[in-house]
Order: structure tokens, then C-alpha cells, then sequence
């Protein structure tokens, strides 16, 4: 048993939840409970484990087992494993990746009808090197969790077996407001293509269905393609990760098809209410490239940073700034034809102010601003990113109902 | 709708902007404790709320019945923004110039709102002072206050419900601030205030 690869999974366990422990007096645990007390490593791991959530007051989810000694040679499905599970599976290699690391053997994902999981291989565990497409099984691995992503490890202790077997797996796409992070399907369209931020970058956007939206990324490696901009496609096998509490699908290691026909995307609608406290710099009147297919804010001196300069410019505007309920702060965008119906400014009248008046473009800043800062506002839009881009924006009416729900709210006993 | 990648693809990072509450003149002139979140220059600044949550920023929508300017080499402004219970005392200094030449250009009385950082000052003699740094702030209508009365007295019983409920680590910490704090006091000034609205 490799103590210290124990210790620290153990330890992230509890600090993912905030509760700081010991490695170095884990791992002594572990291996007196192992060494001096002959207990099996997978019951030692639990003990010590239960041990700290007795500690921080946790109660033992789902004890099915729990006390079972050896219950690593249970057979699992694999969506039933959890961080801190030794499971045995049956399942289909469905994608294998480059090993990230020298002590890696291999990485990939394996499936079976309940879902999928990604695995990883250490070069010390003297697995047998899989196939794509073969079924295995494997006895004793351990489920833990890497960036919020479970992780099936194959270690020294654990057994792996190719199978003869050939049923076909045929998984559920899932919703996309649905997803975390894991192994997942999805039956998307692609509603946008982003620039590529990293030149190891294939491509970026953002996949849609009735549900919502999701970032997606593939990054570049031989005999992958690009996804064509409008097309749906079903993806099976990609990678949910987390970021700052947001979610991307990685599709290096999926399976994708593209299919006939369309479907709706109304996703990612999300309506909030609040007040407008900040106006950031680059909203009023700006200047937009000319060159098909770039669009993008020209800076003062009509600089495009693609295009250099662009003396024909293009006019827009646009409101940049941020929604605020009182809980949370929501950055939000809003586009020409929303800014000129909440502030009543059209283009046209922001153009002769921007041309005529001393102040020019700062004076348009400022008298939208004067409209809108302080008001109470419902944006209605779609989420990306973190930022709300905002397809409608009114002014909140007063409602005689809710003064009078209050009143009854704020007299009522305390 | 037409989108610009431009605009979609810069990432603010993992910045979080802190939300502005909604606080009545008379709980916030009840305010005794500032602390900051972390031991950073940077981290921010909060006032405890008497209620049982930590503000670092302000939004509150009044009447503006008194302005003054004042220094000689470091001019500032002052101002009184008055709402159904009582009175936030507001100024905007050189190191605000937006929110000083808002302020600076604005005839009182006027219908304001304020986004501001809620600030307290202990004074030589031991009583102390709360004033609301302003970030910025604009003139707006009788409706958005009305809306702001609304707004103040909903997040104000909101948060005396989690007071009750007692196991926010703010609310504890409130509790050990302000020993002798009772939450029906506010709820009273909520209720004052909404009645001050004509129905
Ligand atoms: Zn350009």
C-alpha cells in the first residue's frame, strides 16, 4: 500500500469541505492499522476516514457496506463510485488520451451503461496496457477526485483483466443544465466560435440546447476537427470540468457525431432583477472595425488591434456595467438596441451628440449613464461566461401587491 | 442577436464584485464594528451590520436635502441623503472625482441614489461616526425610491428571518458585537418606512 498516495487522498477529501487534518498523521495510522493490526488497506483507508468524520462531525453517507471489510471486490456500476470508494467495475475503453506524466502509464475513460468515468493507469501499477474499444475488468481501483472530477485509479493493488465481450453501449446525452463534472453526453448546437485564447487551441465556443449553454474546448492533437458553427452534434464522452464554478466540456476525449436537422436553443435564459451601480468605461457610443467579420472597439485614435487604423469606422453602442440584487453582482452587457430603448438615446442622436458636442464621445457616456445608474432594472438574457449578454432590460414598475405583502411581512410578530 | 466575440472572451478571473446592500439610515447609524476580510492591504473593509451581515458596499436611494463643499487644497463634498428613518451622512473627495463632480453638479433637494462604501469613524470623544463614501451618484425619480423603500425593507427582514435562524457565522459574530441589538427594532423601521409610502 503506498501510504502517503493514501494519506493524501484522505486529506483532500476533508479539505475540499474546508476541514484542514494531518497527512503525516494519517499515514501513520494507515500503516500501523496495515502493519501492526494486519487490516486490509481499503478497510484501513475507510476506519481512518471514518474516524475523521466522526472527528469533524460529518455523518457516513449512504453505509451501505460501509463496515463490509473487503468490499472493494464489489462490483460496481460505475456511476455508483464515489471519491473514497475502492470499487471493482466491468466497463469499455471508449477513449484513451496522452498520459500527462511519466508515472502515468495510461489515461482515458471507461464506460459501461451506467455511465463513464476517466481513469488513470500508474506506471507502477504494471496494469496491462488497454485497448480502445475492449472490455476489462478491474478489480480493487480506487475512485478519488482530481479538480472535482472523479478518477478511477489503477494502482499496484489493483487487478485488470480484458473480457470477451461485445455489447454495444449506447449513453444518454444529458441536459445541458444538467451536467457537472465528470464523463457526460450532450445533444448540442454550436452557437458560437470564440478566438482562440492559447495557440495550442483548436477551437473554442459554445455549445446549446433547450437547456442551456456550455464553453467547449478542443485542444489541438492529430485527427481532431473542428466543429462547424450551426450544426448540432451528439458528444458522447467529453470531459465536464470546473472553473471558478463554471462549467466546460473538453472534447478531446469524446465521441462525436453530427446530425441532420436543427434544434432549439433557448438556453441559458436567465432573467435578474436589481439595480445598476456601475457603468464601466467603454460603454455609451463606440467605434467598431469595418473589416468583415472583425467588428471589434476601436480605441480612441480609430485603432483596431488586428487592423490597425480604420478612419471608417463603424458606430455602436453599448452599456458595459454591472446589475446588483443586493446578494450578488451580476456583469452584464447590453447591446444597441437595448441601451436605446432603456435610455431612449438612439444611435442616430448619440452620433450628433458625439460629432457636435465639446465633449463628444464622453458627453454620450455621461448622459447615458445619467439614465440608467441608480435604476432598478430586469435584465432578461443568456449567461456566458460570467456575464449576462442582455437581450431585454425594463425598468421595474411599483407594485401596490408587494407594498401591501410587506407591510403585512414587516407588522407581523417578531 | 449579433454578438461581438471581442466582448464575450475577456475574463474578468475569479474577481467577484462585492454587492451593494440595502440598509435604512437607522441601521447603519447603529453600526459599531468595521473589520477586514483577510490579512491583505487589499482585502476588503466591512462594516457589521447590526442585522447580521457584512456590508463593504451600500445602495441606498434618499432625498439629497444638504450639500457643502469643503477644504481648500483637498476639496471635498459633503452631503445629507435622507430616507423614511433617519439620515446617511455621504461625501465624495478628489480621490472619487467622478462621484465628487456628480455630487458637486447636483441642486438639492433632489431624489438620489447612492452606491457607496460604508464607512466608520471613531471619534476623540468615543461616539462614533458613519458616513457612506460615494462611488457614485445620480439623480432619479419619486418611483425608484418608492422601489428602494421596497427593496431596503424586504432585504432588511430577510436578513432579521437568518438573525432568528441564529447560525450564520456573521449573525454570531453580531451577536458577540452588539450584545444588547434587537432585530424587532429594525423591523419596526421597515414597517415605518413602508407606510410612509402612500398606498
Ligand atoms: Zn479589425
Amino acid at each position: 500500500m503506498d501510504y502517503s498516495e493514501a494519506a493524501e487522498r484522505i486529506s483532500r477529501k476533508f479539505s475540499k469541505s474546508g476541514k484542514a487534518v494531518d497527512v503525516k498523521k494519517i499515514e501513520g495510522k494507515l500503516r500501523r492499522l496495515v502493519d501492526e493490526f494486519g487490516v486490509q488497506p481499503q478497510e484501513a483507508e475507510r476506519s481512518v476516514t471514518n474516524e475523521l468524520n466522526k472527528e469533524f462531525n460529518i455523518p457516513t453517507a449512504g453505509s451501505g457496506g460501509g463496515s463490509k471489510a473487503g468490499s472493494g471486490n464489489e462490483e460496481k456500476k460505475i456511476a455508483e463510485g464515489v471519491p473514497g470508494d475502492w470499487v471493482t467495475i466491468v466497463g469499455k475503453v471508449v477513449a484513451l488520451s496522452a498520459p500527462a506524466s511519466p508515472s502515468i502509464a495510461q489515461s482515458g475513460i471507461i464506460a459501461d451503461e451506467s455511465g463513464a468515468i476517466r481513469f488513470v493507469a500508474w506506471a507502477k501499477s504494471n496494469a496491462p496496457a488497454m485497448a480502445e474499444g475492449s472490455w476489462y475488468h478491474i478489480e480493487s481501483a480506487v475512485v478519488d477526485e482530481f479538480k472535482g472530477v472523479p478518477n478511477l485509479k489503477i494502482h499496484s493493488g489493483t487487478t485488470v483483466k480484458e473480457i470477451s465481450e461485445d455489447r454495444s453501449l449506447i449513453p444518454t446525452p444529458v441536459p445541458i443544465k444538467d451536467l457537472h463534472p465528470g464523463i457526460a453526453g450532450v445533444r448540442a448546437k454550436v452557437i458560437q466560435e470564440w478566438d482562440a485564447s492559447h495557440e495550442r487551441m483548436l477551437q473554442s465556443g459554445l455549445l446549446g440546447d433547450e437547456t442551456g449553454t456550455i464553453k467547449f474546448v478542443i485542444w489541438k492533437e492529430p485527427g481532431k476537427e473542428k466543429l462547424v458553427v450551426g450544426a448540432v452534434y451528439t458528444i458522447f464522452y467529453a470531459q465536464v470540468d470546473e472553473f471558478n464554478g463554471r462549467l466546460s466540456l473538453n472534447l478531446n476525449t469524446a465521441t462525436i457525431m453530427q446530425e441532420e436537422g436543427d434544434i432549439p436553443v433557448s438556453g441559458g435564459e436567465t432573467a435578474v432583477q436589481g439595480s445598476i451601480v456601475h457603468i464601466a468605461p467603454g460603454s455609451g457610443i463606440i467605434k467598431r472595425c469595418p473589416v468583415e467579420g472583425c467588428n471589434r472597439a476601436l480605441s480612441r485614435q480609430n485603432y483596431c488591434p488586428i487592423h490597425e487604423i480604420q478612419p471608417k469606422f463603424v458606430y455602436d453602442l453599448r452599456i458595459k456595467g454591472w446589475l446588483d440584487d443586493g446578494e450578488k453582482t451580476h456583469n452584464i452587457l447590453l447591446q444597441r438596441d437595448v441601451v436605446e430603448s432603456l435610455t431612449g438615446i438612439t444611435l442616430n442622436a448619440a452620433k450628433e451628440i458625439a460629432e457636435n458636442n465639446p465633449l463628444g464621445m464622453d458627453e454620450v457616456f455621461l448622459q447615458v449613464r445619467d439614465k440608467v445608474l441608480g435604476r432598478y432594472v430586469i435584465c432578461h438574457g443568456r449567461e456566458i461566461d460570467g456575464r449576462i449578454l442582455v437581450n431585454t432590460c425594463e425598468r421595474v414598475k411599483f407594485e401596490t401587491s408587494e407594498h401591501a405583502a410587506l407591510l403585512n411581512r414587516a407588522g407581523g410578530s417578531s | 442577436m449579433i454578438t461581438n466575440p471581442q466582448d464575450m472572451t475577456r475574463k474578468e478571473g475569479a474577481f467577484e464584485r462585492e454587492p451593494a446592500r440595502r440598509v435604512f439610515a437607522t441601521e447603519l447609524r447603529e453600526c459599531r464594528y468595521q473589520f477586514k476580510d483577510g490579512e491583505d492591504e487589499k482585502s476588503p473593509t466591512f462594516v457589521l451590520l447590526p442585522t447580521g451581515e457584512r456590508s463593504n458596499r451600500i445602495f441606498i436611494v434618499g432625498t439629497l436635502t444638504e450639500k457643502t463643499r469643503q477644504g481648500e487644497q483637498n476639496i471635498f463634498y459633503r452631503g445629507r441623503v435622507v430616507d423614511p428613518t433617519g439620515t446617511f451622512f455621504v461625501m465624495a473627495g478628489s480621490y472619487q472625482p467622478e462621484a465628487m463632480q456628480q455630487l458637486a453638479k447636483i441642486e438639492t433637494p433632489a431624489f438620489v441614489a447612492v452606491i457607496g462604501k460604508p464607512n466608520l469613524y471613531q471619534k476623540p470623544d468615543g461616539s462614533f461616526m458613519n458616513s457612506v463614501r460615494v462611488e457614485s451618484i445620480t439623480v432619479v425619480d419619486k418611483d425608484t425610491r418608492d422601489l428602494w423603500v421596497l427593496d431596503a425593507a424586504k432585504q432588511t427582514l430577510d436578513r432579521i428571518d437568518i438573525f432568528n435562524i441564529g447560525t450564520a457565522p456573521d449573525v454570531i459574530k453580531t451577536k458577540e458585537q452588539y450584545p444588547n441589538s434587537d432585530p424587532a427594532v429594525f423591523r419596526r423601521a421597515a414597517y415605518d418606512a413602508l407606510a410612509q409610502i402612500k398606498m
